[in-house]
């Protein structure tokens, strides 16, 4: 039996075509409607104009666009014998940037997505506005990210050899309330437990213990046998190397390297999204990916029992957050305010460079490559997380959602396993 | 209620307000159950919140504050007009902003509570489901809603760049049947405003602004992402006055647009005094000089992000010492040029091209753009035989 069912809610929408044989998920193809041609449209434009007009690709993970389109640009620089060396301050505030932006992303698609329709599937609504909270929390961390960025979405402050921004001790002063907010609110709704109770443990963590709306989404997870479902090949891949992510592949109990060179791109049928694959083989990306790949404790623990399932794989995401808000915390304590903001005096006037830039967004490795020639693009490739996910997979294995889904009793359970990956699909098609 | 003027000359507009509102007040309301007072008051906002927020929408439309019980009246009535909310091609960051990004402000409660019919990234209902509510919308409040598109519309290929929903309808033809059917249209963003990102040189989908599909009028409030001020203003404009607003020669509300950001830029005093940022991260740019030589195209943009700011009041990019790329400008992608480099002499190449010969609504401001183009062309010559400040 075939059945077409219409995600929507993930930035755009997605069509996945079901087969069901014998009341299970059987196979699933995954299609968008959808298409801009980002990447056509940078060919021709000067090599900056990526600045501007990759964030563009999502209103969602715009700043991580923005960060990998500059670090592109970098690299070229350092390829072709340019030094570009960031000051503590400018790496810094990329970084506190970029985890505020993670953070909104994650707590919108808890708070938007996941809790309330996993109180759907399992008929526990409590018929609160949950847009709300979501709303707050991320209103709040942005602002912070604002402060520095000039806006969000669609900030435009990094540039080659730095930041724009010249913070005062009043920005600082006000992006420390701003976080001292949202890790109050955090405290107090979504885990219920003090900052430290909650980073103090490790793997002796008991999820019971943790309360709020994160651990009643985790009861209920555990009472529906969520760790037994949705689990893919197990294998995860990370290529930033920032906060506290670490590249890497993950198979099995091993962690080894990773070289962005053998990422490759490959058209599918009937969809406008292209699939990805690091030496033919597919992985999984994401907060799961960067916490098994860095050995995160907690998430090991919890993998231990459950693997790659549902439970783990929400639960990571949510996780991250707490380990976010804390580092960013360090982060705006360390910046000293008299170092530069940007550090190339005068941009190289280079006739051509070729650079890959990598930065993980909120949904995984982001990774941008350009080619420059005469100070004009003339290849850009955009290769954003849920390709990695998303793809409908090859002759030896199907794509990682795909595997998530295929078993599942009904087409509800697969809609969720399918949105826990949390998808973009403004991104995946651009 | 009583009404201090010192100016008898609103009298009139104001009588026309009230009976603009009490003709709305007869229609039915969307939901009988329930009121945007109370709505607000259950999210937790005071009476003393929301008359500040109303005295706040009245000087952004530029009405003296005497007609602030006037906008709180207003926003009580305005779920008597239904929003249909459409996406076609974009990046989604037009409600992020307005929507998911704005704390819980009385502006997205308000579109929160008005309706939202269809509104894809908000709405519970999935897949067949918001088809049918959309159809629905359109047959129920036929003549009488007001349509806010988000996205540039793809042409090319007979608008196969974007289909949607269970029937793989074309977003072109979804755009064009909800426009017919709509009492006020109005284009959110640059995207649906003059086609945005996607109809950049090559334009490979061939996308274009609402405007190109509806022989109807469409009001655009562009920026990307446009101000969630503008957006609201937009809509309680339309409230109150039951007309179009002025428009400008791109059909951009003039109470919102008739400014360039470099008019009321908050560097604007460098500017004068010939001092610029030469470079990022010198020493000007701690000074917070003018950013025209990095590549600020605030003279050539209107806009009112420097009152406006985002983020609730946040910031904005020139704050952050990046300039302004002017994205409310048609085209701007192609024509404003290179990010970080000064638009000078290649103005006349630009969007402004054949502006000059037909100035129509917009005459005093070109004419005021070609004599700062001058002032730019001093300032930049100054600024280079005077030494750097110390
Ligand atoms: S050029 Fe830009 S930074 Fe300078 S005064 Fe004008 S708008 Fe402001």
């Amino acid at each position: 039996m075939q059945i077409k069912q219409l995600i929507e809610k993930i930035e755009g929408e997605a069509e996945l075509d079901f087969t069901l044989s014998h009341g299970r998920v059987e196979d699933v193809t995954i299609n968008f409607g959808f298409y801009r041609g980002i990447e056509e449209i940078l060919v021709g434009k000067h090599l900056l104009d990526a600045l501007v007009i990759t964030p563009r690709v999502c209103g969602i993970c715009n700043h991580a666009h923005l960060i990998a389109s500059v670090r592109a640009i970098e690299d070229g620089y350092q390829k072709a014998g340019v030094e570009v060396a960031l000051s503590p301050k400018a790496k810094g505030i990329r970084e506190f940037t970029l985890s505020c932006e993670l953070i909104q992303n994650h707590m919108k698609w808890f708070y938007l997505t996941i809790l309330p329709q996993l109180e759907r599937l399992v008929g526990a609504e409590t018929g609160e506005n949950y847009a709300l909270k979501a709303s707050y929390l991320s209103s709040t961390i942005t602002k912070a990210l604002a402060l520095f960025a000039g806006q969000w979405p669609h900030s435009s402050y990094a540039v080659p050899g730095g930041v724009t921004c010249d913070p005062t001790y009043v920005e600082v002063m006000q992006a420390q309330s701003l976080l001292d907010e949202t890790i109050r609110f955090f405290e107090e709704v979504v885990i219920g437990m003090p900052f430290e109770c909650y980073l103090a443990r490790d793997k002796a963590l008991h999820l019971q213990e943790i309360a709020g709306d994160f651990g009643r989404l985790l009861g209920l997870m555990e009472r529906e046998g969520m760790g037994e479902v949705g689990q893919s090949h197990d294998r995860f891949i990370v290529f930033g190397e920032e906060i506290f992510f670490r590249s890497g592949k993950s198979m099995a109990t091993t962690v080894s390297g990773v070289d962005v060179r053998y990422v490759e791109e490959a058209i599918q049928q009937g969809s406008y999204a292209k699939a990805v694959s690091y030496k033919q083989r597919l992985y999984e990306v994401g907060p799961l990916a960067r916490a098994m790949v860095a050995k995160e404790p907690m998430v090991k623990s919890l993998h231990k029992y459950y693997k790659d399932s549902l439970l783990t794989r929400i639960f990571s995401r949510v996780h991250e957050v707490v380990r976010l808000l804390d580092y960013s915390k360090t982060l705006l304590q360390n910046l000293r305010l008299d170092e530069p903001s940007a550090t190339l005096p005068t941009l190289p006037k280079l006739d051509s460079l070729e650079g890959v830039g990598v930065v993980e967004a909120a949904r995984g490795s982001l990774i941008h490559r350009t080619r420059v020639v005469e100070g004009h693009i003339t290849q850009y490739d955009i290769i954003v997380p849920t390709q990695w996910n998303l793809s409908h997979g090859n002759a030896l294995e199907r794509g990682i959602a795909i595997e998530a889904m295929v078993g599942s009793e009904t087409i509800e359970k697969a809609s969720f396993i399918f949105k826990s990956f949390d998808i973009c699909s403004v991104c995946t098609t651009q | 209620m009583s009404i201090e003027k010192t100016d008898s000359s609103y009298d009139l507009l104001y009588r026309s307000f009230k009976e603009r509102i009490a003709q709305l007040e007869t229609l039915p309301k969307m939901d009988e159950s329930n009121s945007i007072e109370r709505a607000i008051e259950e999210k937790g906002f005071s009476r003393r919140d929301f008359m500040k927020w109303a005295g706040m929408m009245t000087a952004v439309l530029s009405l003296p504050s005497s007609f602030t019980p006037l906008m709180a009246e207003a926003i009580k009535v305005a779920d008597r007009l239904p929003i249909v909310w459409l996406h076609m091609a974009e990046c989604t960051g037009c409600s992020e902003s307005l929507l998911r990004s704005a704390e819980p402000t009385i502006d997205s409660l308000i579109f929160d509570y008005i309706s939202l019919e269809y509104h894809e990234t908000l709405m519970a209902a999935a897949g067949w489901q918001a088809e049918q509510n959309l159809e629905g919308a359109i047959e129920k409040y036929k003549g009488r809603y007001i349509l806010m598109v988000e996205g540039g519309i793809p042409t090319g290929n007979a608008g196969a760049y974007l289909t949607i929903g269970g029937h793989a309808k074309k977003g072109k033809d979804i755009a064009y049947e909800a426009s017919e059917h709509a009492a006020a249209i109005f284009a959110i963003g640059t995207c649906s405003a003059f086609g945005g990102v996607q109809a950049a040189v090559p334009n490979p989908t061939g996308a274009v602004g609402l405007s190109e599909i509806t022989h109807k009028p469409v009001i655009n409030v562009p920026g990307c992402p446009p101000s969630e001020k503008n957006i609201v203003g937009t809509l309680l404009h339309y409230i109150l006055y039951g007309t179009l607003p002025a428009l400008d020669a791109y059909n951009r509300p003039k109470w919102a647009y008739r400014n360039r950001i470099h008019d009321l830029c908050e560097r604007r005093g460098h500017f004068d005094a010939g001092e610029f940022v030469e470079q990022f991260g010198d020493a000007g740019a701690k000074e917070g000089y003018c950013l025209y030589k990095v590549g600020c195209k605030g003279p050539y943009t209107f806009n009112n992000c420097s009152k406006n700011k985002f983020n609730q009041g946040t910031s904005w990019p020139v704050q952050v010492g990046f300039g302004c790329m002017g994205c409310s400008e048609p085209d701007f992608w192609d024509t404003m040029g290179v990010v970080g480099e000064p638009l000078s002499e290649k103005l006349y190449n630009t969007t402004f091209s054949g502006m000059g010969a037909d100035a129509t609504a917009d005459k005093i401001g070109v004419t005021l753009l070609s004599a700062t183009v001058v002032g730019i062309a001093a300032h930049a010559v100054i600024s280079t035989i005077k030494k750097p400040k110390e």
